[in-house]
């Protein structure tokens, strides 16, 4: 057994979220994105791997990896001037554990992460994410929107790390979570650290029921509630699926939530 | 202008005057079984108390330091000497109480305040209670303000003692508890009878005044069914050079529909470890307002605790922390959600400067039964310069669906365009960020009693002075 | 008696505190009913609680519509009856178009599924009559709308459920002439299209002006202070409410 998602810094003990611990057999994985250009990749992830990633300077990347098994997940980025990593995961079942850290050494070096997981039965997901801020006006934003189903066991850890010398970055981190069973686990973490007066950070979260006045509202036009329901979890989660760009990746992902066609 | 010049002219060389010890009253360092017995003897324990402080003795040596949170390498335990003999018994009348002890008092402004606004006041100079008094009407209405150790043998009160102490806080919490409910010493016990609405706050005012001495007291508050009680406790305590403990203990039992506020602005001196603990436990309906301002102290672990029992309990917690030079400040508050309907609020403020590194945390659990609980947790952070840090470290656990929770978190610095708006009303740049961290401060200063307000901007202003920008 | 809805003895409550203390209202089908009333009288209550909204709770008395007593229905059932509630604070609704979630109510109080093809048809017609741009059914449901757009929004989904008792809650506040204009023409089509009946809640008569009252109720202090035909209209625009209360 190995500790993973290592809370950058700890706390009470008896929370459970300072690490976690799980037998891995990792893959190695690299990927490189050299000076000034633009990449796009998708993975469909079901087995252990970790994954390093640069990003050189001036260039892009996008990287949008589904979960849909029992993995365990480290992506290690850097980020150089100037360039961008754009990060989309989706994780629609299993049991994961995923670590994301970025170094966004560069300057104006961007960070956006876009998570989205819908758990249900037996599905476990443990989940940290780490911007390490570096470059000076480097920015990162990072937004969780999830659904947690049945007896779904979620805790995702987020921290944006404003390292001394990262003079006017900024970093924002969002996580919205519906939970739609009383057997549901959430446990939320979202970490600022500072070192640096000249920065700007925030974080916010919304844990629990979906807004009574939405459900009213919708309902007085016919719609019943389990209806609702379905339609505002899907919305949640096909916001970020449409982000992907590819039609043939959200088809794929679609046939996995068991989504009809919606045109008919 | 009030009698009471502690607020208007308040600085740092007047929290530092002291006077000798005596040292043929400190008992030996460290702490053993004898050691125990001694203390427990020199105050009469009864036997109860006596073996829960062995018990706890046998818990505080087979726990483990703290393994998370600020360094507290620096606390060199067998050199705290856990308790000074008092040189006289508790006094009732204030002109009974020794010279130098009632010198100090008398230049923190205690006596006064008494007279001015205050219930009653309990002030612990070093272990033992040695002043105390309640207001007669006060006392009329039933409600008891005494210190702990007579009201343990007080039979009207034993029972009721025996039953509530460290039961919140047992002492296998942590390894400070389990210190504390060894060598504890001191402190209040404040009963308010169903129905008592005190208009006025009682208050307790702590010092530590012994060099390498560590202060223990314990306080007890109980409010019944349908009371109300404002308690406000400060503390301050003269500098020294070797590292002093803080590890006191604080258990209030809010009962049916009662309220009670617990307010502390805290000025430990800047080498004292500050590792106390404060645990409420609030029945249904029933209300727990902290504020909570920590300025002091070399190293703080801080996070008062609400409980929530009893169906449509609530808790608020305010909170501001000022980390400047040499301070590490590791604060917060602790929620947990046990019973239907519960809901909690908290608003904190912390201000890093000078190199000083201060951390909020905190912890709300929504439990399986909190169904149709909502918590609401808001916290800032202002980083005065690049030497200092701040960190937050928020946790949110929910374990059923009918719950609400949020939370928000910004940090930042203050902002330019503010300072020179007051510039250009002609107010210096030192002046003009003061004044925009004392703004800053104001989720906790409206919640303070006046002459506290005043004295917690005091604190502020002499944080600011002279060494920014 | 053809009585579409019937309300009788009607108290509610928000928060434990009593707000309507026995209403009788009736309304016939076809019928156009315009209640007015100081502010906080409770005229917006009466909305609601014949909507079913949970902000309320209704402590006594009875909602009957055609027929069916609805007094404890969802608000989703009474919208199925044929009731529709034009809200003064539409709600937004994140992640979710208007076209998908109109299609969805559409197909919920018709009982019948519609393609898409042919329900962007029916949307855009009544997008025509309200002069709204057509990008709106592709927007998240009233989510950055300005106060205008959300009440022009209420009407188009009114003219696509077609029901057959509309609410009209201070629909015409806080808009700009020609957005009362539009409003206004739309309100005037759902009438012609649909015949249905309306109860109109509202302090402002430019409203009213292309509509036939049939009947004015004046609510004051939770209860029925006055009833008549349009003419109390003229008075109250004339004379205030006084001696209403």
């Amino acid at each position: 057994m190995s500790k993973l998602n290592i809370l950058p810094l700890p706390t009470f003990n008896r929370l459970g979220v300072n690490f976690t611990e799980r037998d891995t057999a990792f893959e190695t994985e690299t990927i490189s994105v050299p000076e000034g250009s633009e990449r796009q990749i998708i993975q469909f992830r079901e087995t252990d791997c970790e994954t390093s990633v640069t990003v050189g300077k001036g260039a892009r990347l996008n990287l949008v990896q589904v979960f849909t098994g029992r993995c365990a997940s480290v992506l290690k980025t850097t980020v150089a001037d100037n360039a961008q990593f754009g990060l989309i995961q989706l994780y629609l079942g299993g049991d994961n554990v995923s670590e994301i850290i970025t170094e966004l050494s560069g300057y104006r070096s961007g960070f956006t992460a876009e998570i989205g997981y819908d758990l249900g039965y037996g599905d476990v997901l443990d989940l940290n994410l780490v911007a390490d801020h570096y470059g000076r006006r480097s920015t990162s934003e990072i937004t969780a929107d999830g659904i947690l189903r049945a007896n779904a066991q979620k805790t995702f850890k987020g921290t944006i790390d404003f390292k001394n010398g990262s003079s006017g970055a900024k970093g924002s981190e969002k996580e919205d979570v519906i939970l739609l069973n009383e057997s549901v686990v959430n446990r939320t973490v979202p970490v600022i650290l500072c070192a640096e007066e000249d920065v700007e950070g925030s974080h916010g979260a919304t844990i629990g029921r979906i807004d009574e006045q939405h459900i009213y509202y919708m309902r007085s036009r016919g719609i019943p509630e389990e209806q609702i329901y379905e339609m505002i979890t899907r919305a949640r989660l096909e916001r970020i699926i449409k982000k992907t760009g590819d039609k043939d990746t959200q088809k794929r992902i679609y046939s996995i939530l068991g989504w009809g066609d919606d045109d008919e | 202008m009030k009698e009471k010049t502690l607020v208007a002219d308040i600085d740092r060389a007047f929290y530092d005057f002291r006077y000798d010890e005596d040292e043929k009253n400190f008992l030996e360092s460290g702490i053993t079984p004898e050691i125990i017995r001694e203390i427990s003897a020199e105050k009469g324990d009864p036997e109860w108390m006596t073996e829960f402080r062995l018990h706890s003795l046998d818990v505080y040596n087979r726990l483990k330091m703290p393994q998370w949170g600020p360094d507290i390498s620096g606390l060199d335990m067998d050199r705290i000497v856990a308790y000074i003999r008092p040189q006289k018994r508790m006094q009732s009348d204030w002109n009974s109480v020794p010279d130098d002890i009632k010198e100090t008092f008398e230049k923190l402004g205690i006596p006064q305040a008494e007279r001015e606004s205050l219930a009653g006041v309990g002030a612990q100079y070093d272990s033992e209670l040695v002043y105390h008094n309640v207001r007669r009407e006060v006392a009329e209405s039933g409600v008891v303000y005494t210190d702990l150790e007579s009201a343990m043998h007080d039979e009207r009160y034993a029972e009721l003692i025996r039953s509530h102490f460290m039961k919140l806080v047992p002492p296998t919490d942590h390894k400070f508890a389990a210190l504390h409910g060894a060598v504890w010493s001191g402190g209040s016990f404040v009963y308010v009878p169903a129905g008592v609405h005190l208009e006025i706050p009682l208050q307790s005012y702590f010092r530590l005044n012994a060099k390498g001495a560590g202060q223990f007291e314990h306080t007890l508050i109980i409010v019944e069914e349908n009371a109300y009680l404002h308690f406000i406790e400060g503390c301050s305590a003269p500098k020294y050079y070797e590292a002093s403990l803080h590890a006191g203990c604080v258990e209030l039992y809010v009962g049916k529909n009662a309220t009670l506020r617990y307010s502390t602005i805290e000025n430990w001196s800047k080498n004292m470890y500050n590792l106390n603990t404060k645990r409420a436990a609030v029945e249904e309906g029933g209300k727990v307002e902290w504020v909570s301002g920590s300025f002091g102290s070399h190293v703080s672990y801080l996070y008062p605790m609400s409980i929530l029992n009893g169906r449509g309990a609530r808790a608020e917690f305010t909170g501001i922390t000022f980390a400047g030079e040499g301070q590490n400040l590791d604060t917060g508050a602790k929620i947990v959600h046990n019973a239907p309907e519960t809901s909690s609020y908290m608003n904190t403020r912390s201000i890093s400067k000078s190199g000083g590194i201060s951390t909020f945390r905190s912890s709300v659990v929504i439990s399986e039964n909190a169904v149709g609980s909502k918590s609401a947790v808001s916290c800032e952070s202002l980083m005065l310069d690049s030497v200092s840090r701040s960190d937050t470290i928020p946790s949110m656990v929910i374990k059923t669906d009918k719950a609400d929770v949020g939370h928000e978190a910004r940090i930042g610095r203050i902002s330019d365009e503010a300072v020179f708006y007051l510039m250009s009303r002609g107010l210096d740049e030192n002046s003009a960020k003061a004044l925009i961290v004392s703004g800053f401060a104001e989720n906790v200063s409206k919640e303070l009693p006046l002459e506290y307000a005043a004295e917690m901007n005091n604190l502020i202003n002499i944080e600011m002075k002279g060494s920014i920008g | 008696m053809s009585e579409l809805l019937k309300i009788t003895a009607l108290k509610v409550a928000a928060e434990e505190k009593e707000i309507l203390h026995g209403v009788d209202l009736a309304i016939s089908a076809g019928e156009t009913h315009v209640i007015m009333g100081p502010n906080g009288a409770g005229k917006s209550t009466l909305g609601a609680a014949i909507m079913g909204s949970p902000e309320y709770t209704v402590t006594g008395g009875s909602i009957v519509f055609d027929g069916a007593d609805i007094t404890s229905e969802t608000p989703d059932k009474r919208a199925k009856h044929g009731i529709f509630l034009s809200f003064q604070n539409p709600t937004e609704i994140p992640g979710i178009t208007l076209s998908s979630f109109l299609r969805s109510a559409y197909e919920q109080v018709t009982g019948e599924h519609i393609k898409l093809f042919a329900f962007r048809k029916k949307l855009q017609e009544a997008m025509d009559v309200l002069q709204m741009d057509k990008a709106y059914a592709d927007r998240e449901l009233n989510v950055g709308f300005s106060g205008g757009e959300k009440k022009k929004a209420e009407i188009l989904q009114l003219l696509v459920l077609r029901p057959e008792l509309a609410i009209l809650d201070e629909t015409d506040s806080g808009l700009d002439v020609d957005a009362v204009k539009t409003v206004s023409a739309g309100i005037k089509a759902y009438k012609e299209q649909t015949g249905g009946s309306l109860l109109i809640i509202t302090h402002n008569t430019k409203i009213l002006e292309a509509l036939n009252v049939d009947k004015t109720h004046i609510i004051a202090d939770g209860r029925i202070a006055a009833e008549g035909g349009a003419e109390l209209i003229d008075e109250v625009t004339a004379n205030g409410f006084d001696k209403f209360i």
